[in-house]
């Protein structure tokens, strides 16, 4: 007899389990739900930028026949916030209107046309207040104050020092600094933002069908937002068409769909534009970084002086811990000591910010990289050795107190240093007439999963449960929200390894509070790490129950049971059961099994409390990135090009490398968005970016061959060793391709995007100043 | 104004009620209930919502209903037979050309559209073939690579 | 689900039945591909009460085209120009051009007529209801100022953004035109009035961004057609931030004539930088020598003097002029010398 095999599926490539669903459209996004009877609900949002309000007039919009309800500010009094610190937001404005598209009222109608009609016929007078679009403004000495207990417009300011930079900056061969600016980037999920409640008036009871990372906090915004006890809510989370962080805190889309539909005693679904996604918004900041490094002359970096400012908006949404991320994340990637940081995060007449893939860490990564390769070439050096110089060693803790276990920079180093040819063809690509081409690399590196939750409730970090019944099928039960990551097949991955089975005999169940367990969501790069260890203690559990049946079957000690999937046995010579004769033996206990998998963090990754916020950073376990960018630039016309990329990840292990390969794809390519054509724009206020032509996210035809070195420096705390795929490597694109482009023509870029004309006026610039030089000689 | 439409949608002959002024992308999601076309912006700036009209691939946001009688209409539901994947789905499903989803019905029309009228397209030509549909999640690499794998399976027999 | 305001959709199968279904309904909008017309209407920009349908209209769907002259018809789509090889083979800044234009999809859709009358565009126009609303709306729409030009003294300078028509101009073509009085076939570049000068009110033949087309009330585009100029040689490129889907920040169709070492003649038009495809006035001096310094120079002052890009787009006016330049220059150089 053949020995039987456990399956196995780690570590190979593993096409999504719910991937039959989204390539033959039966997939149910929200905006998918129609329903007989569903009201249309569309939103009024303000015109102006800031100002009082004095009357919302919805008088004329409730006499339109078809109009079914009518909310505005006065509806709801609670505010909304995903910090508990901060919830300053109201899903209605009330008393005043911060930014140009803020909801002020909102109509259920029998259907669109009527809806929006409705919308027409509402009139709102405020008493318009100065408002300010750029940091610098609105921290101007006499500038209105946005928020009444916010001074300054500064929502929060940031200061440390670990160590003494004065001493550190004495200590350097070399200190220079710099200046970067990064234009505030969008997500621009594919998926709109849509929302369907149902309310039950006769059970007062509501469901809300959310487009969200974040399940569990939309439950906890609606119950306060409506007033309503949380048993009475259910939260279902359908498909979600991309996230990226704008959904990770509830929208006002969710709320305000809530409320119309108690008012209307009914259901309501809201599918808002292109446009009004965009402006509910929740991206990445404008950001000003001033920077100041010292380094020796072997590349070792001394100190470091960093300040940042981030435009955050109208409302707080995340601000505060984008600014603290900021700060904390110059560590844990470099061995730094003598650290400097002032952030501040600044409160603006605009759409609020939020949390982007790469959260707070990636407008200052482009700095820090982008003044090493400066520095690294003005010391003579190789930028590949000023990284290697300023390695860390694992297992350490940072001066910020964060816990680094594993480390695979090195080896990604190593990777995109051998793939991309750089020691042979850096420096010796052939030029054309008009056409340069240049080599560039950088770093980066992310957090698997925040170490603590925003709302820290003492209970387990993640909870995942598997039910097993008379059918032998294994249905997870997790609240971990699959936005198009892959945690759901992650999940299924875990839970069939452990116990040896095909992947077939796994079913995932996720995003309904009525079924699975409570979960934080899908943000930080939490899930695989933190569910998944939740996943891995849940199958031993099941595992152990499994044994123990299977001991009583075959009378053998528990201990001499070996479980190779579809059979366990006790010993070789055994021919022991198979796993459905287990099961019916195991079922007799208890009826239907259900066991429960926790995990929390280790309260050492936790981080200090040298300063306020100093948690913000703490991670079980961080991520690396490596990265080569190849471009072509055309000195005539400004245009770049990306010709290839080499990037190298240090994921702990690979669980599932066709999503590991996914993920840093992506994140790659949405650095290079970032990078080289996107940014929100504003005339006076108002998003002139807010659609897909202007809003330039690359096509097909603008994006290079993107080439993934798995590092796997196997994590002591992960799942299998696994740590994050699917934010570390966005980051290093941006200073990589500045450097690239350096390399190309020798003009360095402290401004993004680097977009065609800034490329061109640049190169204009300095032939001038050649010319200027000339004549003067 | 309505009118009574007959055409074709997804091999069967149907006539419809449809307002004048209804978009086939609504008409399709709304009145018929394929909601597997999808809808990503305020118009012709994603691709989300591509069908194959008369086999070429068409934006249903930008068509109005009123203007599709007599002509043939393809939409995701159509394709895969036997209870089996197209080569397009099969490829995107087993190259993870689909992260969340959302894109992916309008580029697997569209890549099912372009192996209609070129079966062994090269690569620059699948480039060229998606270049009106936006993707956020994949970077497009994969989405590459899974339109060639279904090029490779429509050779072995499997239908695109 | 986007709830249009309410028309109807005509769709007739003649030539005769469209000019009478507009002359019957003078706020009609002719409908190509939609894919500019159906945008705006999204957008509330333009609300007609009827739509006609020119997708059916027998008469306009042919390619008629040898090495001596070419015909094509206002429905005929963008791909089966860019793709015809007859087009390719003689006329080949028309087929770049319409090869370049948005993406594939898009492609499909669009025809020749609606890239023509492509509706001039501006990033404080192509935006929604609610946005031009709270920008006080703009000149080309309802509102009394043009936020690009404030002091334009009630000129709009929405840039024209249509790639066939630059192509067309270098090779040039005439405009078929039918209306309620009968047919009638003038140069394209007459077609073209967004001249935007401030000095002149808006007439039948001098408009800006908003009257930018010389088309009579209830007229429509049946055709368009060239004659093959003999060893003429021509190309057509242009910049976009993206290489697909989106307007051009700058276009140019260059044809050009070299008899031995000399330029005997030389035809450069632009897209994407005023509200009308400028054929440059004044190349006929540039020609009888060879490419040199001075033809460089020319030509760049050619540029500077007839180019003058807005602010209607987020790409900066002055980049969009310099880069049009450059993109004439090298296209001029290449057909020179291949």
């Amino acid at each position: 007899m053949n020995k039987p095999v456990p399956a196995h599926n780690i570590g190979d490539y593993v096409p999504m389990i719910d991937g039959p669903d989204k390539v033959s459209g039966r997939a149910k996004f929200t905006a998918d739900i129609v329903a007989p009877g569903q009201l249309a609900g569309r939103i009024y949002r303000s015109p102006y930028a800031h100002g009082e309000i004095v009357s919302v007039d919805v008088s004329e919009a409730l006499k339109l026949p078809g109009v079914k309800a009518v909310v505005t500010g006065a509806d709801c009094d609670k505010g909304f916030g995903v910090l508990p610190i901060a919830r300053t937001e109201y899903p209605l404005a009330r008393d005043k209107v911060r930014y140009r598209g803020e909801p002020v009222a909102a109509v259920a109608a029998i259907d669109d046309a009527t809806a929006r009609e409705a919308l027409r016929r509402i009139k709102m007078t405020v008493s318009e207040l100065p408002a300010y679009y750029t940091s610098q403004a609105a921290l101007a000495p006499d500038a209105v104050q946005l928020h009444e207990k916010k001074p300054g417009n500064i929502e929060r300011d940031v200061l440390y020092e670990l160590g003494s930079t004065e001493q550190g900056f004495a200590e350097a061969d070399l200190v220079r600094d710099g200046t970067y600016n990064c234009a505030e980037v969008c997500q621009n999920q594919m998926e709109m933002h849509a929302a369907v409640a149902e309310y039950d008036a006769v059970r007062n009871r509501m469901t809300v069908h959310a487009s969200t990372q974040v399940p569990y906090y939309v439950h906890l915004m609606l119950a306060q937002i409506l007033d309503m006890e949380m048993s009475r809510i259910r939260v279902i989370k359908p498909h979600v068409g991309g996230g990226f962080g704008c959904r990770t805190e509830t929208l006002n889309v969710e709320l305000i769909a809530a409320l119309l539909a108690r008012k209307a005693q009914g259901t309501v679904r809201i599918v808002t534009s292109r446009e009004e996604t965009f402006i509910t918004h929740r991206g990445r900041p404008e950001t000003d970084v001033r920077l100041k490094i010292g380094m020796r002359k072997d590349g070792r970096i001394t100190a470091v002086e960093c300040e940042c400012d981030q435009r955050g908006g109208a409302h707080s949404g995340y601000g505060v811990v984008t600014i603290l991320y900021a700060g904390s994340m110059l560590y844990a990637i470099y061995d730094l000591h003598n650290v400097k940081y002032v952030g501040r995060r600044v409160l603006t007449n605009t759409p609020p910010c939020g949390a982007f893939r790469g959260h707070g860490t990636v407008d200052v990564r482009f700095a820090f990289e982008s003044l090493l390769d400066e520095m690294a070439a003005e010391l003579g050096l190789d930028p590949f050795a000023v990284r290697r110089a300023n390695f860390l060693t694992a297992p350490t803790f940072t001066d910020n107190d964060l816990m680094v276990n594993s480390y695979g920079l090195p080896e990604c180093l190593d990777w995109v240093e051998r793939e991309s040819g750089w020691k042979t063809r850096k420096g010796k690509l052939p030029n054309g007439n008009s056409v340069r081409k240049g080599l560039g690399m950088a770093c980066s590196h992310y957090v698997s999963g925040a170490s603590r939750p925003v709302n820290w409730t003492g209970e387990p970090h993640a909870t995942v449960k598997i039910k097993l019944d008379f059918d032998g099928s294994l249905v997870v039960l997790s609240g971990a929200a699959d936005i198009g990551q892959g945690s759901t097949t992650i999940l299924a991955q875990t839970v069939a390894e452990v116990l040896g089975l095909d992947l077939s005999r796994v079913r995932v169940v996720t995003g309904d509070s009525e079924l699975v367990p409570k979960d934080n969501g899908s943000y930080s790069s939490r899930v695989t790490f933190i569910v998944g260890n939740a996943a891995l203690d849940a199958a031993r559990n099941l595992k152990a129950l499994l044994v123990n049946a299977a001991a009583r079957k075959l009378e053998a000690r528990p201990e001499d049971i070996e479980c190779l999937g579809e059979v366990y046995r006790a010993g070789a010579q055994d021919r022991g059961a198979t796993f459905d004769e287990v099961v019916v033996e195991a079922l007799k206990d208890s009826g239907t099994i259900t066991v429960t998998g926790n995990y929390s963090t280790i309260p050492e990754s936790h981080g200090g409390k040298k300063y306020r916020g100093a948690v913000i950073g703490g991670t079980m376990g961080y991520s690396y990135s490596a990265q080569v960018v190849e471009v072509t630039v055309d000195e005539e016309t400004g245009v770049v090009t990306v010709d290839k990329v080499w990037v190298a990840h240090d994921c702990g292990k690979a669980l599932n490398r066709l999503t590991v390969e996914g993920q840093v794809q992506g994140s790659v390519w949405m650095g290079m968005g970032q990078a080289m054509s996107e940014e929100a724009a504003y005339q006076d206020g108002l998003m002139v970016t807010a659609n897909m032509l202007d809003y330039r996210v690359p096509t097909i035809q603008d994006s290079p061959p993107i080439e993934v070195g798995i590092v796997e420096s196997n994590d002591p705390h992960g799942p299998f060793g696994a740590k994050e795929a699917g934010e570390g490597s966005l980051a290093a694109f941006l200073p990589a391709l500045t450097a690239a482009i350096t390399d190309a023509i020798g003009i360095r870029f402290n401004d993004l995007p680097v977009t065609p004309d800034r490329v061109f006026e640049a190169i204009e610039k300095r032939k001038r100043a050649l010319e200027k030089k000339k004549g003067a000689a | 104004m309505a009118r009574l439409l007959e055409f074709t949608l997804n091999g069967r002959d149907r006539v419809d009620a449809v307002a004048d002024n209804m978009l086939l992308l609504d008409f399709l999601r709304e009145k018929i209930g394929l909601t597997g076309t999808k809808t990503g912006c305020d118009g012709g700036e994603c691709g989300a919502c591509t069908v194959l009209i008369d086999d070429e691939p068409a934006l249903s946001c930008l068509t109005l209903a009123a203007t599709i009688a007599g002509k043939r209409v393809d939409t995701v539901e159509s394709l895969g037979h036997d209870g089996q994947l197209s080569a397009v789905q099969r490829g995107f499903h087993e190259k993870l050309g689909a992260q969340c989803g959302y894109c992916t019905p309008g580029f697997v029309m569209a890549s099912a559209g372009l192996l209609r009228r070129n079966p062994n397209p090269s690569e620059a030509e699948i480039i060229d073939a998606l270049g009106s549909n936006i993707c956020r999640c994949t970077g497009y690499v994969k989405i590459i690579e899974a339109v060639k794998y279904a090029a490779s399976l429509n050779a072995q027999g499997v239908s695109p | 689900m986007d709830a249009l305001p309410d028309f109807r959709v005509l769709n007739p199968e003649t030539l005769d039945e469209a000019l009478a279904a507009r002359a019957q309904h003078p706020d009609s909008k002719p409908l190509g591909g939609g894919t500019d017309l159906v945008v705006n209407i999204r957008r509330g920009i333009l609300a007609p009460s009827v739509l006609i349908d020119m997708n059916r209209v027998k008469e306009l769907h042919a390619i008629k085209v040898d090495e001596n002259s070419i015909e094509i018809g206002a429905s005929v789509r963008l791909t089966a120009l860019a793709q015809h090889s007859d087009v390719i083979a003689h006329y080949p800044v028309l087929a770049q051009a319409a090869a370049h234009i948005a993406g594939p999809t898009h492609r499909n859709m669009g025809t020749v007529g609606g890239n023509l009358c492509l509706d001039t565009r501006c990033i404080y126009y192509n935006q929604s209801e609610w946005w031009r609303a709270a920008n006080n709306h703009c000149l080309k729409t309802t509102g009394s100022m043009c936020h690009v030009a404030p002091k334009s003294r009630g000129v709009c300078f929405a840039t024209y953004s249509g790639d066939l028509a630059p192509a067309l101009l270098t090779l040039q073509a005439e405009i078929d035109l039918a209306g309620p009085n009968g047919k009638r076939t003038i140069p394209l570049e007459h077609l073209y009035i967004g001249f935007a000068r401030q000095d002149v009110p808006v007439t039948e033949t001098q408009g800006d961004g908003k009257f930018f087309l010389s088309l009579r009330p209830g007229e429509i585009v049946v055709a368009v057609r060239a004659k093959n100029t003999p060893g003429l040689r021509s190309a057509y490129d242009k910049i976009r931030i993206r290489r697909s889907i989106e307007y051009p920040v700058a276009g140019v169709a260059v044809a050009l004539k070299r008899e031995g070492d000399k330029l005997t003649d030389l035809r450069i038009a632009f897209t994407g930088t005023n509200p009308r495809p400028v054929l440059l006035a004044g190349t006929a001096e540039l020609c009888g020598g060879g490419i040199d310094e001075r033809v460089i120079k020319g030509l760049d002052a050619l540029v500077r003097d007839q180019i003058m890009p807005m602010k209607t787009t987020f790409t900066p006016g002055h980049y969009r002029r310099r880069v049009a330049g450059v993109l004439a220059r090298r296209l001029m150089t290449r057909l020179y010398e291949s």
